[in-house]
Formats: structure tokens, C-alpha cells, sequence
């Protein structure tokens, strides 16, 4: 079993690396979507899934990233990866800055004021004029899909590499035992306060390099499609529809919703977004967590699984 | 002997209640010091500015003759205090075996580096409360009882030198409470000291070194079990007096 799985694994990683010379264009285009999706997906995981902090600030990170990128190609002709880097600094910086002060609010009130913070970031941005202000930036005009899509992939394996540390180490423990308890946690030696500000500086370092590939990538950046709230909607989505808190779901959850809703897109056009409304909806009531945890338990429980999904729900 | 512990003109004021009102003591290496008093009397409080879930209003508090009043809670914890919750506090999501790995993997002077590590320290505290056959269980399966054992076997994984125990006996049945004093008094003899929080009077009796009774937030006696308990001022804030 453990040997059929590693083959899957290793199949589906050299299919996703070829990719790029067996596929259509339309196809590597949607690829990258999806892999950009999935990191955003895995790095919210990291605040959400493993601290318990559900983060609405993260599309905040992924806009910084994007416009370091932009600023420093365009005002400052650096090279893209110079530009890169510069924002997942600054999205780190961020991170901290803000971090600090709003993950000691806990809860809803954490969700409500990371969310301020995205329209924030899109008032200020609409002002700078190193930024373009309203108007946005072009980037300069580089060719091929492949090197985008090839970079996303590479992205998205740095961040479920660094999950699956997380998932085994002391760092994460101590973020899982933020999440079940913040008062035991401390109580037991976690130094809670820096635990959270890292989880938070290592989710907006992966959701900056994401908007900083995405922004050379479409060549152009607007202070609202950067700093796009929707985006952070689709990455909880995503992340808690695969199973938030593991190393797998975030990934799995983006690879789904994204050609759910392809699909849908393009089969019934005008309905789409109904039905992938419908989709999301009855994935909560009947699997609230995720399908991690129901290809974990459906097995043992049948039937039983989704009637205990209901009675929680008070259905 | 020196005290591992003294808490010295300690008041705590939640608005108009003073919910610890100037209360010194002092607490000895190696020693078992019962805390009792009515319900509201302040002895959960006084647990938790020890152990720093919240802060004194006034006075100090000194662990290992250093003050440590102005810490947060998980460098106290690094330094050697843990405690057990009253209202129990598992992480429910973990397996019995992870909920313990946590405090082996920090607690005293940071914990162990290592989950492999921590998780056979895990095993060890489990099996030294009676749970080791929990291990694989989610701890929000586990049943009241086993749920207080889960928060002693957490707070020993921490390797602590003091252990603040805040009413691991409540609810459990005659049979289960001789298991729990047995197991405090193998705490007691691997040197950890121990400030037991408790309304079984039995286990208070049968464990504590000393005793001390605080009512409404004040101390209104210490010294051994027999003479705390058959001092008229307990009896008539605290026992009920004896209708002959």
C-alpha cells in the first residue's frame, strides 16, 4: 500500500513538472492559476489550519509581494528576482508589524480586523504614486508560460515542504496546541506570542512570492485586484474544503475548486458561479472538515459520517 | 530548609472583588502543601497568578528565591511550574499521546528538541497515571476521569519541580481518588513539590505536609492538617459546624 502510494506520488509530481511540453496553453494558463491558488491555500494553512488564526489579512501579503515586485522592476529597473525577494521582505516586514499587535486579538475579532486591513492596503496603495497610485504598473513583458508555471510548481512544493516540517516538529506542535488551547499552551511553555508571529511571517513570505510570480506573470497590477479580498475568501475555501491542518488538504482542496469551478465556467456559463456556491455549501454541511478528514473516517463510519456531520451542524 | 516558593503580600482585584487579598506563604522543597477553602474563596486565582495565567494586582511572588511575578506564563513554565486546569483544558483535536508530547516538548528549561523524544516521555507519563491504554484516543473521546488524568500526565511531561494541582480528584469515585493520592504521593517522592488545590478531604488529609485555608480571599489559617481542620474558624467557614 505504502509502495503503491510513493508510485502515485512520484507519477503525479513528473506529470505535474512535464506539464508544460504535453499541454495546451489554455491548460499550462490554468495550471499556474491553480498552483498560485494552491500556495496561497497552503500558506493561509499555516496561520489558519495549524495556529487556528483565520487570517482574511493573507491577500494583503500576496498584494505587497506583487507590488515590491512591480516597484522594484518598473521605478527601479531591478531584475525580477531581485524584485521578488524585495516583497516577500516587505510582506514579512508586514507581517510583524501587524502581526503583533492584531494576533492578540483572538477569534472573530482576530478575522474582523485582519480583514480592515485588506481595505487598508487598498487606500494606501490607490495613493502612492511609486505605486501608480489608482492606475496601477505595468511590468515589463516576459514570454513563455513554461518558466511561470514551472516557478508556481516550484513555489508550491518550497511551502508543502515547509508544512510538512511544521507538521512534525516542535514549531508546529506548539502551533497545534495555540489552536486546541492558547491558555494551556502558554501555560505548558509555548511562547505563543512569537509562535504566532512566525506562523504569520512564514504565511505572508509564501503569499508574497505568490503575488510577485502572479504580477510579472499578467505583466500588470491594480491596487484592487492586488489587495483583492475574494482572493483571501478562495484560499480559506480551498484550504478548509481539502482539510485545513494537514499536510495534503490545502493542495488537494485547490486542485478541486479550481477545475470545479473550470469547468463549471465553461460548461454552463451564466449559472457557474450557482453552482459552485451549491458545491461549497453542501461540502460544509456534509464534510465541515474537509476531505482529509472524511477520507480518514468514511471508511470506518459509512453513512454514520455525514449523519454526524448534520447533528453537529443541529441540522 | 529553603523555600522553593514564596508568595509574599499577594492581592488580586478583578473591579470592586478582591479575589486574593494579602496572602503570604511559603512552600518548601519537596513538601505537599494542601490549599482548601469554600468555593470562591480564591484558590483557583491564587493557582493562576503562580502560574501566570494572570497578573497580582499587588505584591510578589518568588520561585526559587528570584522574583517572577512580572513573567508571562510560559517562561514560568520553562523555569519549573506547572499546573493542571480545574475546568480541564485538553487540546481536543490531538490523540491522549500528542496532548502529552506537548508539555514534554516544552515545560522545564525548554523541553525536549525532538518529537520522536517526546512522544516515548509521553509514554511514560501515561503509563505513570494509568492512561497508557488511551494513548491513540482523541482526547475529546475521553470520559471525565480519564480527561483528569490526561491533565496531571500533561503537566508531569512539562518535568516541573513545582506542580500546582487545582482539584484533579473532583468528581472522580472513592476507588479512583486512591489512585490519584498514590500517584501524587510517587510525584512527592521524585522530589516535585506540590501545592494541591482540593475538596477531598481524605486525599487533603492523607497527602499534605501542611494545609492552609483561605476564605474570601484572605488566609485565615496554615499548619498541619489535624490542627487546620479542627480550628473553630475553618470549621465555621469552611466544614460546616458539627451537629453532635
Amino acid at each position: 500500500m505504502r509502495r503503491v502510494g510513493s508510485i502515485v506520488f512520484v507519477a503525479v509530481v513528473l506529470a505535474l513538472l512535464l506539464l508544460p511540453w504535453l499541454a495546451t496553453p489554455a491548460l499550462i494558463q490554468f495550471g499556474t492559476t491553480t498552483l498560485l491558488l494552491a500556495t496561497l491555500a497552503q500558506s493561509w494553512n499555516i496561520i489558519g489550519g495549524y495556529a487556528g488564526y483565520a487570517s482574511f489579512g493573507n491577500s494583503v501579503f500576496y498584494g505587497i509581494g506583487g507590488y515590491g515586485t512591480a516597484i522594484a522592476m518598473v521605478q527601479f529597473g531591478l531584475p525580477f528576482g531581485i524584485g521578488i525577494l524585495l516583497g516577500a521582505v516587505l510582506a514579512m516586514f508586514f507581517a510583524l508589524l501587524l502581526g503583533l499587535p492584531v494576533l492578540r486579538l483572538r477569534g472573530h475579532y482576530f478575522a474582523i480586523a485582519t480583514l480592515a486591513l485588506a481595505e487598508a492596503m487598498t487606500g494606501i496603495v490607490s495613493n502612492l504614486d511609486i505605486a501608480g497610485r489608482n492606475i496601477g504598473l505595468v511590468l515589463p513583458l516576459r514570454k513563455g508560460d513554461a518558466f511561470f508555471y514551472e516557478l508556481s510548481l516550484g513555489l508550491l512544493a518550497l511551502a508543502t515542504l515547509t508544512v510538512f516540517w511544521i507538521s512534525r516538529s516542535r514549531f508546529g506542535f506548539g502551533l497545534i496546541a495555540i489552536r486546541e488551547d492558547e491558555d494551556a499552551a502558554g501555560v505548558m511553555g509555548v511562547n505563543t506570542t512569537l509562535y504566532k508571529a512566525l506562523a504569520f511571517l512564514l504565511a505572508g513570505f509564501f503569499s508574497a512570492l505568490a503575488g510577485g510570480i502572479h504580477a510579472y506573470w499578467i505583466t500588470f497590477i491594480d491596487p484592487v485586484s492586488a489587495f483583492d479580498i475574494t482572493l483571501n475568501v478562495m484560499m480559506i475555501i480551498m484550504a478548509i474544503f481539502g482539510g485545513a491542518g494537514t499536510i495534503f488538504g490545502p493542495l488537494v482542496g485547490a486542485v478541486l475548486l479550481s477545475s470545479i469551478s473550470e469547468v463549471l465556467a465553461t460548461e454552463i456559463t451564466g449559472m457557474a458561479s450557482l453552482f459552485f456556491g451549491l458545491v461549497i455549501v453542501v461540502a460544509v454541511v456534509f464534510m465541515p472538515r474537509g476531505l482529509a478528514d472524511l477520507l480518514r473516517r468514511l471508511p470506518g463510519l459509512g453513512w454514520r459520517y455525514f449523519r454526524e456531520n448534520l447533528w453537529l451542524h443541529r441540522l | 530548609m529553603q523555600p522553593i516558593l514564596t508568595v509574599n503580600h499577594l492581592t488580586k482585584r478583578f473591579g470592586g472583588l478582591v479575589a486574593v487579598d494579602d496572602v503570604s506563604f511559603d512552600l518548601f522543597e519537596g513538601e505537599i502543601l494542601g490549599l482548601i477553602g469554600p468555593n470562591g474563596a480564591g484558590k483557583t486565582t491564587m493557582v493562576s497568578l503562580i502560574s501566570g495565567t494572570i497578573s497580582p494586582s499587588t505584591g510578589k511572588v518568588l520561585f526559587q528565591g528570584a522574583p517572577i511575578a512580572h513573567l508571562p506564563a510560559f517562561r514560568r513554565s520553562r523555569l519549573g511550574i506547572g499546573r493542571t486546569f480545574q475546568l480541564m483544558k485538553p487540546f481536543p483535536g490531538l490523540n491522549v499521546l500528542d496532548n502529552v508530547a506537548v508539555g514534554a516538548l516544552f515545560g522545564t528549561g525548554g523541553g525536549k528538541r525532538h518529537l520522536e523524544e517526546a512522544r516515548e516521555d509521553a509514554a511514560h507519563w501515561l503509563g505513570f497515571v494509568g492512561l497508557g491504554h488511551r494513548e491513540r484516543q482523541r482526547a475529546d473521546e475521553l470520559g471525565g476521569p480519564d480527561r483528569k488524568r490526561l491533565e496531571l500526565a500533561k503537566a508531569l511531561a512539562m518535568n516541573p519541580r513545582l506542580l500546582l494541582l487545582d482539584e484533579v480528584m473532583a468528581g472522580l469515585h472513592h476507588g479512583e481518588i486512591d489512585e490519584v493520592v498514590c500517584v501524587i504521593r510517587k510525584v512527592q517522592n521524585r522530589g516535585i513539590t506540590v501545592l494541591l488545590i482540593e475538596h477531598v478531604m481524605k486525599a487533603i488529609q492523607s497527602l499534605s505536609d501542611r494545609v492552609l485555608v483561605l476564605h474570601h480571599g484572605t488566609k485565615i489559617a496554615e499548619g498541619t492538617a489535624d490542627a487546620v481542620l479542627s480550628d473553630p474558624q475553618v470549621v465555621d467557614a469552611y466544614l460546616g459546624t458539627r451537629r453532635v
